[in-house]
C-alpha cells in the first residue's frame, strides 16, 4: 500500500488545478517520502522551532497517552522493536533485528539489536523489554489504547539476554504492527517504578535519538539531541544521531496565529490537527514556504450513528450515506486537489480497500429510501412522518464550516440536522452514554484493527465509547465473527481480504458514515530540508536538518 | 357691564393647564429642532432604525436563505451581486449579516432589558428604602462590580450552557450594577427635595411618593445609561457569540460571523472586517444617540 497523497501542495500556480496536481505528482513521484527536496549538502546544527495545536491532556508517557501531538513528540524520545515502513506498510527491524509469529497468531518471538542503551546508560535487553510489556499491562486503563494493542496479553517470557517471547491467549495479529507504535515503545525499567502520574510529565527515560529537556504542560517541549545514538530503522537515510541539536515545540491552536508566525519565521514547523484551509496554504507558499500534505493512517473522519434513536431505522442510515456530497466536502472545505474517502479507513491504512462506489453521492436514490421509510416530503424544506421531522441531532465540540457544510448537504434530501455544540468533557460524557443522534471521530493507527478496537461490541461497551451504540445486534454479530477472524489470520494478504468485507459490510450497514481521509498537513519555511514522518504520519528528527 | 364681568369671570377660568401645555409643547419643539441641527444625530438615527428593522423583517433587505452553500462560489470578493461578498462555503455574508441582526438585536434587547428592570428595582429599594436594605443591595452590588464584566458573563453562560437567550442573561446581570448605582444616586438625591417632603406632609403613602414623584424625576440619567450600555451590550453579546457561546451554528450572529472569518482575514478580509464594521457602526450609533440626549439634558 503507498500513500496515495504524498505531494507538496504547489501553490501559487493555481492556473489549472488538475495540472498543478499531476505537477506535484511527478515532482514528487518516487521521492523518498521527505516533506523538502535535499537541497545541497546537509548542514549540521541548529534548533527546529516547532509549533503544534494542542496539548489538550498533558501526559507526555508514551504508554499512556494517545493524542497525536503527543506521540509524535514521543516517537523521537522513544524507540520500538519495530518500525513501519511509511511507503509500504512494511514492518522492519528496529529494536529487534528478527521476528517470528506463530500461525495462530499467540506467539511472537524477537531477537533484539545488542548494544542499545537507554539515555541514562542502562542497557535495553530481553529483561527491559518485557519489564516494559508487563508496565504497559500494569498501567491498566490508564494505558487505554496500549490495552487494545496487548488485548489477550498472556507474559513476557525472556529466553536468552537478548531474545524474548510474547504470548497470547486469544489470537493477536495486528501485534506485530503494534510493536512499531510508540504506545508500545520501551521505558527504561527504572521509569515503571516511577508513578505514572510523574512519568505524564516527562519523568521516563527512553532510547530514542532525543532527551527531554524540559515540559511545561500545554505551553512547550524542549528536546535535545542525543549524540551516542546509533539505532535508527532502515526507514530512516540517517541512522545516527540527528542532524539538529534540539528540538522546541510550542502550541499554536489559532489557525491564523500559525500561519502567522510560521510566515514571519517565529517557528520553523506549522503542524496544525486539521487541514490547513486553502487560503492559509496560499500565504505560506507564497511567501517561500513549503505546504506537504499526507495522508494520516487509521479511521476516516467519520459521522458515528446512534441506532437507539431515529437512525435505528437501517433505510434512513441507507439514505444519510447516500446524502453526502464528499466530493463537495473535500475540495469546498480543503481545496481541489484534497483526496475524497473511498472507505472508513484512510487510504494509507494497509489493508485499505477502496469502497467508492458504496459511497456514491446520490441524493434521488436516498429521497427514494427515506419514501419507503415513510418520510414524506410535505410543503417544508424537511420530511416528515406523523407530523414529526426527520430531525437528526449532531454532538459537536466547536462550529467548523464542514458541519454547515453537511447540513445543507442533507437538507437536499430533506433531512433536517441539528447542530449541538458542547463543551468537550460534556461531548466525552455524552458520547460515551449514547445520547446523541450523530457525532464524528477518528483515530490514527496505521492498521486496520482500529476498527475493532472502537467499533467491535465486544470490545467497546456502552459506557466507554460511541462506538457502543453503532449497530443493530445482528450487525454486530456479524462484525464481530470478522473481528474474530481477522486478528486470528497471521497471513497479512487473508487478512486484508478479511478487512474488505468488513469494510464493506460497514458503510452499507450504515455503521459509519465516512466524510473525509485525514490529511496531516504540514508547513515548514525553506530553511527545513528533510522534515520525516513515520508510517503513522507523526514526526520524526532523524533526517530533517536546517539550512543557515 | 358685559366687560366687567367677563373680567370677573377670566379668574376662574381654568388658564393655566393651558399655558402649561403651551409650555411643553413649545419645549418639545424646542428640542426637536435642536436634534434636527445635528446630522450626525439623524444618521445615526436612520441606521439603528434599519438595524431593527432588519432584525424584525430581514426579508425586506435579504430575500436569500442565510444557511444556504454554493461551493462554487465561495470567496468571492463583495459586488453587486453580493454586497459583503461570499463565505468559505459560498454563502452571500450580506443575507447571513441581516439574518443575523435578529438574533443579535433580540440578545441585546433581552440583556438591556433584563439590566434595566434589575437595576432600577434594586436602586429605587435601596436609595428610597435606606438603612440596611441599602448597605445589603450595595454590597451585593460591589461584589458583581468587582468582577469584570465580560469575566463574569462567560461564568454565567459557561453555567446556563450555550445560546443566545444565555448570553444575553449573561450579559444583562454584568450590566446590571451600573443601572443600580446611577437609579439610587438619583433616588437619593431626588428624595431630599422639596416637593417630596411637601408631598410627604400632605399624607401620600410611600408607594405614591415613589411612582408619582421620584420615579419620574430620577429616570432622565438611566435612560440615557440605557441607550450608551445598548452599545456596550452588543459589544459584549458580540464577543460572547465570537468566543462560541452564542447560538448554535448554521445560525449567524454578528459576533460569530467576525469569529469565522477570522482564519480567512489575510486573503479574504471582508469576510471579518464588513461585518466588524457594522457591528462598530451599530454601536457608534448609540453611543452618538446617547450623548445627544446627555447633553440636550444638560441644557434642559
Amino acid at each position: 500500500m503507498s500513500r496515495q497523497h504524498r505531494p507538496a501542495f504547489r501553490r501559487g500556480a493555481l492556473a489549472t488545478l488538475a495540472a498543478a496536481a499531476l505537477i506535484a505528482l511527478s515532482a514528487c513521484g518516487g521521492s523518498d517520502g521527505s516533506s523538502a527536496k535535499s537541497d545541497g549538502p546537509v548542514q549540521e546544527g541548529g534548533t527546529l522551532k516547532l509549533a503544534f495545536n494542542q496539548d489538550l491532556f498533558g501526559n507526555l508517557d508514551p504508554n499512556q497517552n494517545f493524542w497525536i501531538e503527543s506521540r509524535s513528540i514521543d516517537r523521537n524520545l522513544v524507540d520500538s522493536l519495530t518500525d513501519q515502513d511509511p511507503k509500504t506498510g512494511k514492518i522492519v527491524p528496529w529494536l529487534a533485528t528478527k521476528w517470528t509469529v506463530s500461525p495462530d497468531a499467540k506467539t511472537y518471538t524477537f531477537t533484539l539489536r545488542d548494544g542499545v542503551t537507554f539515555s541514562d546508560g542502562t542497557p535495553l535487553d530481553a529483561k527491559a523489554v518485557k519489564t516494559a510489556y508487563d508496565g504497559i499491562v500494569k498501567l491498566g486503563p490508564l494505558a487505554s489504547l496500549g490495552a487494545t494493542y496487548l488485548s489477550g496479553y498472556k507474559e513476557t517470557k525472556v529466553l536468552a539476554p537478548n531474545k524474548i517471547e510474547v504470548d497470547f491467549t486469544t489470537a493477536n495479529a495486528a501485534f506485530l504492527q503494534a510493536t512499531s507504535t510508540t504506545t508500545l515503545g520501551i521505558l527504561s525499567p527504572k521509569s515503571y517504578d516511577i508513578d505514572p502520574k510523574k512519568r505524564a510529565l516527562g519523568d521516563f527515560v527512553g532510547s530514542g535519538p532525543f532527551t527531554l529537556t524540559s515540559y511545561k504542560v500545554a505551553q512547550s517541549v524542549k528536546l535535545a539531541k542525543r549524540k551516542d545514538y546509533a539505532w535508527g530503522s532502515e526507514i530512516n537515510k540517517n541512522r545516527k544521531a540527528a542532524h539538529i541539536d534540539a528540538l522546541d515545540v510550542t502550541f499554536v491552536p489559532e489557525e491564523s496565529v500559525l500561519v502567522g508566525s510560521l510566515t514571519s519565521k517565529q517557528i520553523d514547523v506549522a503542524w496544525p490537527r486539521n487541514p490547513l484551509s486553502e487560503q492559509s496554504q496560499q500565504t505560506i507558499t507564497s511567501g517561500g514556504g513549503t505546504v506537504d500534505s499526507t495522508v494520516l493512517p487509521g479511521l476516516t473522519y467519520n459521522l458515528i450513528p446512534n441506532v437507539k434513536g431515529i437512525l435505528g431505522d437501517a433505510k434512513v442510515r441507507e439514505a444519510l450515506q447516500k446524502s453526502i456530497d464528499r466530493t463537495e466536502w473535500a475540495h469546498t472545505l480543503f481545496g481541489d486537489d484534497y483526496p475524497v474517502t473511498k472507505s472508513v479507513i484512510d487510504s494509507s491504512t494497509p489493508q485499505w480497500s477502496d469502497q467508492s462506489a458504496l459511497l456514491a453521492y446520490d441524493p434521488d436514490g436516498a429521497a427514494k429510501l427515506l419514501d419507503e421509510a415513510g418520510w414524506k416530503k410535505g410543503s417544508g424544506a424537511y420530511r416528515t412522518k406523523d407530523g414529526k421531522p426527520l430531525e437528526i441531532s449532531f454532538l459537536t465540540v466547536a462550529p467548523w464550516p464542514g458541519w454547515d457544510l453537511l447540513q445543507d448537504q442533507l437538507k437536499k434530501v430533506g433531512i433536517k440536522l441539528t447542530q449541538k455544540v458542547v463543551t468537550p468533557a460534556e461531548n466525552t460524557a455524552k458520547a460515551n452514554n449514547g445520547d446523541f443522534d450523530l457525532t464524528a471521530s477518528y483515530f490514527t493507527r496505521a492498521d486496520a484493527d482500529v476498527l475493532r478496537t472502537f467499533y467491535d461490541t465486544n470490545v467497546v461497551k456502552p459506557g466507554t465509547g460511541p462506538g457502543a451504540y453503532t449497530q443493530d445486534p445482528a450487525t454486530a454479530k456479524a462484525l464481530s465473527a470478522l473481528y474474530a477472524q481477522e486478528i486470528s489470520e497471521a497471513d497479512p494478504v487473508k487478512r486484508k481480504a478479511i478487512f474488505a468485507e468488513i469494510q464493506k459490510q460497514i458503510i452499507t450497514a450504515g455503521v459509519l458514515f465516512p466524510l473525509q481521509d485525514r490529511a496531516q498537513i504540514v508547513a515548514t519555511t525553506d530553511q527545513v530540508h528533510d522534515l520525516d514522518y513515520t508510517a503513522e504520519t507523526f514526526l520524526r528528527l532523524n533526517d530533517v536538518w536546517l539550512s543557515k | 357691564m358685559t366687560l366687567a364681568d367677563a373680567e370677573l369671570v377670566r379668574p376662574i377660568t381654568p388658564a393655566p393647564p393651558t399655558a402649561d401645555r403651551d409650555e411643553t409643547s413649545s419645549r418639545t419643539r424646542q428640542t426637536a429642532h435642536a436634534l434636527l441641527r445635528r446630522p450626525g444625530f439623524l444618521i445615526a438615527v436612520a441606521y439603528v432604525v434599519l438595524v431593527i428593522l432588519s432584525a424584525i423583517a430581514p426579508r425586506l433587505f435579504a430575500s436569500g436563505d442565510p444557511t444556504q452553500t454554493e461551493p462554487k462560489d465561495k470567496f468571492l470578493a463583495p459586488s453587486l451581486h453580493h454586497l459583503f461578498g461570499t463565505d468559505e462555503l459560498g454563502r452571500d455574508l450580506f443575507t447571513r449579516m441581516v439574518h443575523g441582526s435578529a438574533l443579535s438585536v433580540e440578545a441585546t434587547a433581552i440583556s438591556v432589558g433584563l439590566a434595566v428592570v434589575a437595576g432600577l428595582t434594586i436602586g429605587v429599594v435601596s436609595g428610597y428604602a435606606g438603612g440596611w436594605a441599602d448597605s445589603l443591595l450595595m454590597r451585593f452590588v460591589d461584589v458583581l462590580l468587582a468582577i469584570p464584566a465580560l469575566l463574569l458573563a462567560l461564568a454565567i453562560v459557561t453555567a446556563l450552557g450555550f445560546g443566545t437567550v444565555n448570553v444575553a442573561i449573561a450579559v444583562g446581570v454584568g450590566l446590571t450594577p451600573g443601572f443600580a448605582r446611577v437609579t439610587r444616586a438619583e433616588v437619593l438625591r431626588v428624595k431630599t427635595l422639596p416637593y417630596v417632603e411637601a408631598a410627604r406632609s400632605s399624607g401620600a403613602g410611600p408607594l405614591r411618593v415613589l411612582r408619582r414623584h421620584i420615579l419620574p424625576n430620577s429616570w432622565g440619567p438611566v435612560a440615557v445609561l440605557a441607550v450608551l450600555d445598548f452599545g456596550t451590550a452588543i459589544l459584549a453579546v458580540s464577543s460572547l457569540s465570537f468566543l462560541g457561546f452564542g447560538a448554535p451554528p448554521p445560525e449567524a450572529e454578528w459576533g460569530s460571523l467576525v469569529a469565522a472569518g477570522r482564519t480567512y482575514l489575510v486573503t479574504s478580509p471582508w469576510l471579518t472586517l464588513l461585518p466588524g464594521l457594522a457591528v462598530g457602526a451599530a454601536v457608534y450609533a448609540l453611543n452618538h444617540i446617547g450623548k445627544t440626549f446627555e447633553e440636550l439634558q444638560r441644557w434642559h
